[in-house]
């Protein structure tokens, strides 16, 4: 929430010169470093001192990448269960999704899998995913070696990168690289089916819409 | 009665209280969340709301941003042509040999000129991938427009503002949370429920203002342009020189125009002829535009019916879309045949197996130069049953210069026509212009021959088509001994100069006694005061048909550039005497037809190469 004020933000956010606009989700157990890898990557800082984020944040920063300035949005979210609520409310916009757990915390690398349903249910179907093991600069207390990390990326079918918000490692490799698999999807989707371009423009269909997924929020 | 019941025994939920409820509403998360074991405390509300506040400032701008993106490719698709399958989807060019060259568009599949296409190359990032595909303009830019938008990602256009009317639309709403469906299963509560009512009621109205808005999908527009074009087709009627002549006249006119285009590209004109053989045309006229009105009239039928049910809606929407591109391709078809009138007289005597074609006046011909006159000609054949030329040579007119109306007056004789080849042959008539460097294309008619006697002269009125094969054969059959030379012009606005790329001539003149020419190209923009405005090639020894490739800066203002003139000479390279002159070409603001449209679009189109091929014209402009 502490970016609320802050002029460079406001300048990014306000700053409408870009290509593309890619929202980014980032999601994962509590505590895992969710915020401070965003803070790391948005305003190059970093503080040790643990603040659980209030439902959800987000921060904006635009990126130069192959001639193309993207503006991303990136979300923060909260990784407590009772916010699970709002949370989801934002999975359906975002393009691309990292997942995160902490390298020092069993229960974060086991919680993957039910990340990874939450995101199948709420998502839309072709968002990117990375899997990202944070925290890699604490060797003596990692309790997930590289590989375990490793093999469960090949089983999810998604890209894997060990991380450091604190020592600033792999922090802006891993937004390059979901900048750079959104990119490839979005060349792949409009090459692959130039109808849907031609198709979509003679008025929406109704079949277009999104369809209702079912929601968590909906209690009936 | 019984719902209280239920009430008060389904305590379980509890409608929260307005409060919640609005904070609720600006979360997107639904109405009831009795899930929620502990509530959020004030403070956390008031931190949620503020980053949702910062969101919708920024979701407000995206919104008008995807709006500037739409509204830039519909503004591209209003100037586009759209004149049919042998002219360019954007600027109308027609193709040919000597003409822009085609290439299909690899999304819409129309036909393009190089110019109005782009050269895509797909790249993969992730993995060592290319591809490189064609695509029109509109094409390239609504691909954009879909990648800008993250329409690609939601499979549709997110929610957009146009930057106008600022006025929501009724697409499918990607962002987070839609609202509209979760409100929409929330029956038990009286708020929610009111949404449900508001967002049902408001969805058409708002996408018949969104609709207002652009012009080619609209109701409103539509009628308009229906209108507009009822209202050309009577100024061309009034325009028309038809009216001047004897209603029996006019009862031959359909017919003739039915045969002077073919069937597949003119529906209209076929079913005109079809359904009345023998009432007058101009009533025929009326009628069809008639039926075009009560065309308008259902489609506003279908449209009010369809705002009234939004399950329909989208689905009258594309009805009326396809119904919109099926009145702008009838536009075309009125307007393109209006290359003009042609004036006939034809006579037949059988004694002497002779038909004489009286090639008498024409009228609104289109303008070749840049005073909007033109220097025509006619050039006329038989076309026999098998669709052949009957005469390998053409008849041609004299030239009748500057005026696009020209009184010809001049009888040409075919001699050797049978009485039986006049059931069932044609006399074709091509219109040129008639210029040093190249003669280009007018017009061209059809006249069916079977409605001649040997008794009576048969006048006639043809409206002048557009260009087929016979009319490329006539424009083939004229002979250019100086051979021909391909130039391609392109405007550099980086060096503020004009690049002269001369290609290549084919078919020169044979100077030197080895039955060959050693040819190299002189250039000179005039006027030239310091006489440093010229350039020339490399020669090229012994051919006829020399390959040049060279590319020559002249430092020019795009305006200076519409008095200037490019000439071109084509000389043989003689060791030891002067050298021989081959040809030449003068392009510029004061050349005609093809040369001048070259010149134009050069212009018009800086930084892009306009190639064209020119025919050399034996006089040496230097003398």
């Amino acid at each position: 929430m502490a970016s609320g004020g802050d002029p460079k933000w406001q300048k990014d956010a306000a700053d409408q010169n870009f290509d593309y606009m890619f929202k980014l989700l980032i999601i994962g157990n509590s505590s895992v470093g969710k915020t401070s890898f965003l803070f790391r990557y948005a305003d190059d800082s970093f503080t040790s001192a643990f603040v659980s984020t209030v439902g959800i944040d987000f921060k904006v920063k635009t990126v130069f990448r192959h001639d193309k300035r993207v503006k991303l949005q990136i979300w923060d979210t909260a990784g407590q269960e009772r916010y699970r609520t709002i949370t989801t409310a934002y999975y359906r916009g975002a393009m691309g999704f990292i997942l995160m757990y902490d390298v020092t915390n069993e229960d974060s690398f086991n919680s993957v899998q039910d990340w990874v349903t939450q995101i199948k249910t709420y998502s839309w179907d072709n968002a990117q995913v990375i899997l990202v093991g944070n925290k890699c600069d604490m060797e003596d207390q990692r309790v997930i070696s590289f590989e375990r990390g490793r093999q469960l990326a090949d089983q999810l079918g998604v890209e894997f990168f060990e991380t450091s918000a604190k020592e600033n490692v792999n922090v802006k490799a891993v937004f390059e690289r979901l900048v750079d698999i959104i990119c490839d999807k979005m060349s792949e989707s409009l090459d692959a089916d130039p109808t849907l371009v031609g198709g979509a423009q003679k008025g929406q269909r109704l079949t277009d819409q999104p369809q209702g997924t079912p929601n968590a929020n909906c209690n009936c | 009665m019984d719902f209280q019941n239920r009430n008060n025994t389904a305590n379980k939920f509890v409608c929260p209280s307005d409060r919640q409820l609005a904070l609720r509403a600006k979360l997107r998360a639904g109405w009831s969340s009795s899930k929620t074991s502990e509530p959020l405390r004030p403070e956390e509300q008031e931190a949620i709301i503020s980053v949702i506040r910062r969101n919708e400032e920024i979701e407000i701008a995206e919104r008008q941003r995807v709006g500037r993106l739409v509204e830039r490719v519909e503004k591209i698709k209003q100037h586009a042509v759209e004149r049919g399958p042998n002219c360019c989807r954007l600027c109308g060019d027609t193709f040919g040999l000597l003409r822009p060259h085609r290439i299909i568009c690899e999304d819409c599949r129309q036909s393009v000129c190089t110019k109005c296409s782009v050269d895509i190359n797909i790249r993969y990032h992730t993995s060592e991938r290319t591809r490189e595909i064609w695509l029109c303009r509109i094409c390239s830019e609504t691909r954009e427009m879909w990648k800008k938008s993250g329409a690609w990602f939601f499979k549709g256009l997110p929610r957009y503002d146009t930057p106008r009317s600022a006025s929501a639309t009724p697409t499918p709403t990607p962002t987070p949370g839609g609202m509209a469906s979760m409100a929409g299963r929330d029956w038990s509560c009286p708020v929610a429920s009111f949404t449900i009512h508001f967002r049902f009621s408001q969805g058409p109205v708002q996408s018949a203002k969104c609709k207002v808005g652009h012009s080619y999908a609209m109701p409103a527009n539509e009628s308009r342009s229906l209108s507009k074009l009822s209202r050309t087709q009577n100024s061309t009627l009034v325009r028309s020189p038809v009216q001047s002549f004897d209603p029996f006249l006019f009862c031959q006119f359909p017919t003739i125009i039915a045969q002077s285009h073919r069937p597949s590209e003119c529906p209209d004109y076929d079913s005109i002829s079809l359904t009345n053989g023998s009432a007058v045309a101009q009533l025929r006229r009326e009628s069809s535009s008639l039926r075009r009105g009560s065309v308008s009239s259902s489609w506003s039928i279908s449209e009010s019916s369809g705002s009234g049910n939004s399950g329909t809606q989208s689905q009258s929407q594309s009805q009326s879309q396809s119904q919109s591109q099926y009145t702008q391709a009838q536009q075309q078809h009125c307007r393109d045949p209006l290359l003009g009138w042609l004036e006939i007289a034809i006579s037949y005597r059988e004694n002497f197996h002779s038909l004489d074609c009286t090639m008498v006046r024409a009228r609104d011909l289109p303008a070749m130069d840049a005073s909007g006159l033109t220097d025509p000609y006619c050039k006329l054949n038989i076309i026999t049953p098998e669709a052949l030329t009957k005469y390998t040579r053409w008849q041609r007119t004299k030239t009748v210069h500057k005026t696009r109306n020209p009184e010809f007056n001049e009888t040409l004789q075919f001699v050797g026509v049978e009485p039986e080849e006049l059931g069932n042959s044609l006399l074709y008539v091509a219109l040129f212009d008639d210029d040093k460097y190249g003669h280009d294309f007018l017009g061209a008619a059809k006249v069916c021959l079977s409605t001649v006697h040997s008794t009576s002269q048969y006048r006639i009125s043809v409206p002048l088509g557009v260009e087929d094969q016979y009319s490329s054969a006539a424009e083939m059959a004229q002979e250019w001994p100086n051979g021909k030379i391909l130039i391609s012009l392109c405007y550099n606005t980086k060096r503020r100069a004009l690049v002269v790329n001369v290609k290549q001539c084919i078919n020169l003149m044979a100077m030197d006694n080895n039955g060959s020419s050693d040819p190299f190209v002189k250039l000179q923009l005039k006027p030239d005061a310091h006489k440093n405005k010229k350039h020339k090639t490399s020669v090229k020894w012994r051919t006829l048909n020399p390959i040049y490739n060279e590319e020559f800066y002249f430092e020019a203002s795009p305006h200076d550039l519409n008095k200037e003139m490019l000439i071109v000479t084509v000389w043989d390279k003689d060791l030891g005497k002067s050298n021989d002159f081959l040809g030449s070409l003068q392009l510029g603001a004061q050349s005609k037809g093809e040369r001048l449209q070259q010149w134009h679009d050069c212009i018009r189109l800086p930084d892009h190469f306009h190639e064209k091929w020119h025919c050399l014209a034996p006089d040496n402009p230097a003398h």
